[in-house]
């Protein structure tokens, strides 16, 4: 089937567009639009119902709806019901309202939702003399249960993350959050095969413009599916070549709801173990939210640490560089002395030392994610030990180059944020090459261009340093942060629509 | 999107066209830790590198066994660069100045007209830093070089980064640097600078142990090179010497000073035999007054002081006794004043100048340079009325207040 020829539902155009009053030429459209019989996952059960003393059927996909939700909410009532006068002059009408058990169905009409409705995990009940179905909800996707967080671990704090099932997601954030104007949206996008998108925002809070301009890009979408948030990302984004990311991907509820009570919108969606904030500024990616779970002390410094380690990660091997080749006379010259003497004996410039060393260490990183897990270990004690002590002992390198990649290796390892990390490590190599060629004044060069592009950067129409830079009121949560009760403002970057979070504190500023 | 491609690959060669001419790596480098300047015959400079060994004491990975830890040249050339150039038909390393710390001067080239030309000219060499620190030597700085083995020291810029620490806590040599140097070069003020030898001359034995020249220290066995006093440069040429004794005083008198305390020994007031042993501190900044108008300037100084006693070997208990303190306190002050009134005299007789920076004090009193400059500070001072009065307290006495013997036990022996 060419898919010129689909209907934006999936439905040939060929086919009628509402439902038959016949009970067997619906089965027989339903057959053929899900290739009934090399497809067995389609389902139909015949029966005939007494209360109404009508032939009906009940059509549902093997894997997506529960038989066992089906049997007690649906057959049992259908089956045992006697025949009574109903209230609903409507057959269908009556099966919903006074005969089935289910918590939601709706009555359809048109054949072109149906196939969706299936897709879903519903049961369709179709019966003879009525040209219309009913569909009813009886979900049986699998999923795991909620689990700890696998990569936003805190020590202090609750300890469930995000899974695979849309439902379960938005109920973790309704435990967290119990707040009337929080608004659930649903927004259907992909051509082909069309996924839900649920949007979360609160009503009164976030800006307006804001939702518009989030589901206009959800509308502009053109795919044939969205698998999930991951690639939905890559979709929407403001900048798709862009190193630093316009959207943040967090597995914990908890800060998915910090993020709506400041006027974001959240999007979840199924199959993706994480929910999506959007817009996002430096801060978001660089805080944790451990920061403001530990006291006031122990949470800046974190951050200081942090702040430390982002440039540690990013500056480190071009400063060792920049130094050594360019700016000797900065080096105590015991170390000047203890590196010169070592260097001696390696045949190679200083950058092509650092390379080897970080490429290395890139390999090392990168095989530690692909490799199964059970011997996953065994990587670390090849990548660290062997490599870098016998690169040393071959001349390979010098031994202060180990010192400088395994501290940017640990300080990388500190940003939190996944996208961040990446943007960082690349923009280490840029940094690394500028530094060679040109060294501090390079490095400056460079640092300069990547402030430039982060000030101007925006995601969503946010600044990415605001409320930095440009500046504007905020809780001052950004480096360092604000006893919690002082932090009674809501950063009006975000243009949320209430800018207080509570009354001024006394002794607050 | 192929524009942009395009640019950042334009952008890309304009980098490779930009950078690396000056890229060296650290191991084709020779560095230079000590320079030393000689007089050479027909108006040239005779220059000493000493060029650190990264092999030797550095890295036992990289320990190269038969190498000594620095090499030694000399070389006559018209200025310290040209001498750099022609090092390196000797040296296969690139030479370089970045780690040079420390210019060894003999006193004949430092006396002469030359060297100030000389070291003024190097300046513009930017691996020349103005922190580097000065050491006149007594005899040929590439003597001085040679003949410095430290014993402690394997490397030799560790050798002078440690002295030079504790230089400054002594107080028996100036700070002086390059810096320094290019400051204190007008006529209205003297710089001093680090005096050493690797000679001895004559040994004498004074009793109080400050009162030496380098060279006269009376040493047994250790390292060969004294450091002790300095030289006087007057408008960039040295002038003469002063004893460490008297740098100190000379640091003391400046309105702030680096050297904030030293320790030295006094006569014991009540037992003559003995020096008493103080650790002398500067109390606040020295307070100086000057009355410009007459011809004969009038400087008042009071110079704060605190005294901590840290042995008495006469065992008087002054501790115990507030009029023996006073007694002590007035002895002291007293043994300063007349120490610092003869340096005043002789550096008024002698240099026509001085070395404590009063000069700042003088030109605030001038409304514009000019009127200050046609004062003539240098001349005025020469015959100045100079009267110092020292305030000083005594602080304590130490951990152990009394003498260790009871006082009863001795009277009892003695009778």
């Amino acid at each position: 089937m060419s898919d010129k020829g689909n209907t934006p539902g999936g439905i040939p155009e060929n086919m009628p567009h509402h439902l038959s009053e016949r009970l067997d030429e619906n089965l027989t459209l339903i057959k053929h639009l899900f290739a009934f019989p090399d497809n067995t996952a389609l389902i139909i059960r015949n029966l005939r119902v007494p209360a109404l003393d009508a032939e009906a059927a009940i059509v549902f996909l093997e894997g997506a709806a529960e038989p066992k939700l089906i049997e007690s909410t649906i057959l049992e009532p259908l089956l045992a019901k006697p025949s009574l006068p109903y209230q609903q002059p409507d057959k269908l009408e009556a099966v919903l309202r006074e005969i089935v058990t289910s918590p939601s169905g709706k009555k359809l009409v048109e054949l072109q939702v149906l196939p969706g409705e299936l897709l879903k995990g519903n049961t369709i009940f179709l019966l003879e003399g009525e040209a219309g179905a009913l569909t009813l909800e009886t979900p049986g996707f699998q999923s795991r249960s909620v689990t700890e967080p696998q990569v936003e671990h805190v020590l202090k704090g609750p300890k469930e993350a995000f899974i695979e099932s849309a439902a379960v997601n938005r109920s973790l954030i309704r435990k967290q959050l119990k707040e009337r104007q929080l608004v659930s949206e649903t927004i259907s996008i992909g051509q082909r095969s069309a996924k839900d998108i649920s949007l979360l925002y609160i009503k009164d809070l976030a800006d307006p413009e804001l939702v518009t301009e989030m589901k206009k890009r959800l509308k502009a979408i053109n795919a044939d599916t969205i698998a999930n948030l991951s690639i939905l990302e890559q979709y929407i984004e403001d900048r798709p070549y862009s190193l630093i990311p316009s959207a943040l991907l967090t597995e914990r509820p908890d800060r998915a709801c910090s993020f709506l009570m400041e006027g974001h919108i959240v999007l979840i969606m199924d199959n993706s173990p994480t929910a999506m904030v959007v817009p996002v500024t430096f801060w978001a990616l660089f805080h944790t939210p451990e920061d403001q779970y530990l006291r006031w002390a122990y949470g800046n410094f974190i951050r200081v640490v942090r702040i430390l380690a982002v440039f540690v990660a990013l500056l480190t091997p071009s400063i060792y560089i920049s130094v050594s080749t360019f700016h000797e006379e900065m080096i105590p010259t015991d170390l000047l002395l203890a590196i010169g003497a070592t260097r001696e004996r390696v045949p190679f410039p200083a950058l092509i030392e650092v390379l080897v060393m970080e490429i290395a260490f890139e390999l090392v990183r990168e095989a530690a994610v692909r490799i199964p897990s059970i011997i996953g270990p065994t990587i670390g004690i090849v990548g660290a030990l062997i490599l870098g002590q016998a690169a040393v002992e071959a001349n390979l390198v010098s031994p202060i180059l180990v010192i400088i990649v395994a501290l940017t290796g640990i300080s990388s390892f500190t940003i939190p944020e996944i996208s961040f990390n990446f943007a960082v490590r690349i923009l280490r190599f840029i940094m690394l090459f500028a530094a060679s060629f040109m060294g501090f004044f390079g490095i400056s060069l460079v640092m300069t261009c990547v402030i430039t592009y982060m000030v101007s950067f925006k995601s969503f129409g946010v600044p990415f340093l605001s409320p930095l830079s440009p500046h504007y009121r905020s809780s001052k949560d950004l480096i360092v942060r604000p006893p919690v009760w002082k932090q009674w403002l809501r950063p009006f970057n975000i243009r949320s629509q209430d800018s207080q979070r509570k009354n001024k504190p006394e002794g607050g500023d | 999107m192929k524009k942009g491609i395009i640019a950042f690959l334009l952008a890309c060669v304009a980098l490779l066209l930009g950078g690396c001419w000056d890229k060296l790596e650290l191991e084709e480098q020779a560095f230079v830790v000590v320079l030393g300047l000689d007089k050479a015959p027909d108006g040239l400079v005779s220059v000493t590198f000493q060029v650190a060994n990264p092999q030797v004491g550095s890295s036992d990975k990289g320990a190269a066994q038969n190498e000594p830890p620095s090499d030694i040249v000399t070389f006559a050339a018209p200025d310290i660069l040209s001498a750099k150039e022609i090092a390196n038909s000797v040296i296969t390393r690139k030479i370089s100045f970045a780690h040079l710390r420390t210019i060894v001067i003999s006193q004949a080239f430092a006396s002469s007209k030359l060297f100030n030309h000389v070291i003024g000219s190097s300046i513009r060499d930017p691996e020349m830093r103005r922190e580097t620190n000065l050491i006149i030597s007594r005899e040929r700085a590439s003597e001085f070089i040679t003949r410095n083995k430290p014993r402690l020291e394997t490397r030799p810029h560790k050798y002078y980064a440690f002295m030079q620490e504790r230089w400054r806590d002594t107080g028996y040599v100036p700070f002086s640097t390059l810096n320094r140097y290019f400051q204190r070069l007008g006529r209205d003020t003297l710089f001093l600078s680090i005096y050493g030898t690797t000679k001895r001359v004559k040994t004498k034995y004074a009793r109080e142990e400050d009162q030496y020249l380098a060279g006269e220290i009376p040493q047994q066995n250790g390292d060969p090179v004294q450091i002790m006093g300095s030289a006087v440069f007057k408008s960039g040429r040295m002038v003469g010497t002063i004893t460490g004794e008297e740098t100190r005083i000379a640091l003391f008198l400046r309105r702030k000073s680096m050297a904030h305390s030293y320790i030295s020994s006094y006569p014991d007031p009540l037992n003559p035999d003995y020096q008493v042993t103080a650790r002398v501190i500067k109390d606040g900044n020295t307070r100086i007054k000057m009355d410009l108008s007459r011809e004969r300037p009038d400087v008042q100084v009071t110079l704060p002081l605190r005294a901590q006693i840290l042995s008495i070997p006469s065992f008087t208990d002054y501790a115990e006794d507030p009029r023996k303190q006073e007694k002590l306190r007035k002895s002291i002050e007293d043994s300063l004043k007349a120490k610092i009134d003869a340096f005043i005299a002789k550096i008024q007789q002698t240099y026509e100048c001085e070395p404590f920076l009063w000069h700042l004090v003088a030109r605030k009193h001038f409304w514009t340079l000019k009127a200050y400059q046609a004062y003539d500070w240098g001349a005025h001072f020469s015959k100045a009325k100079i009267n110092v009065t020292i305030r000083m307290r005594i602080e304590s006495f130490g951990k152990q207040i009394g003498p260790p013997l009871p006082l009863e036990i001795e009277e009892d022996q003695a009778g």
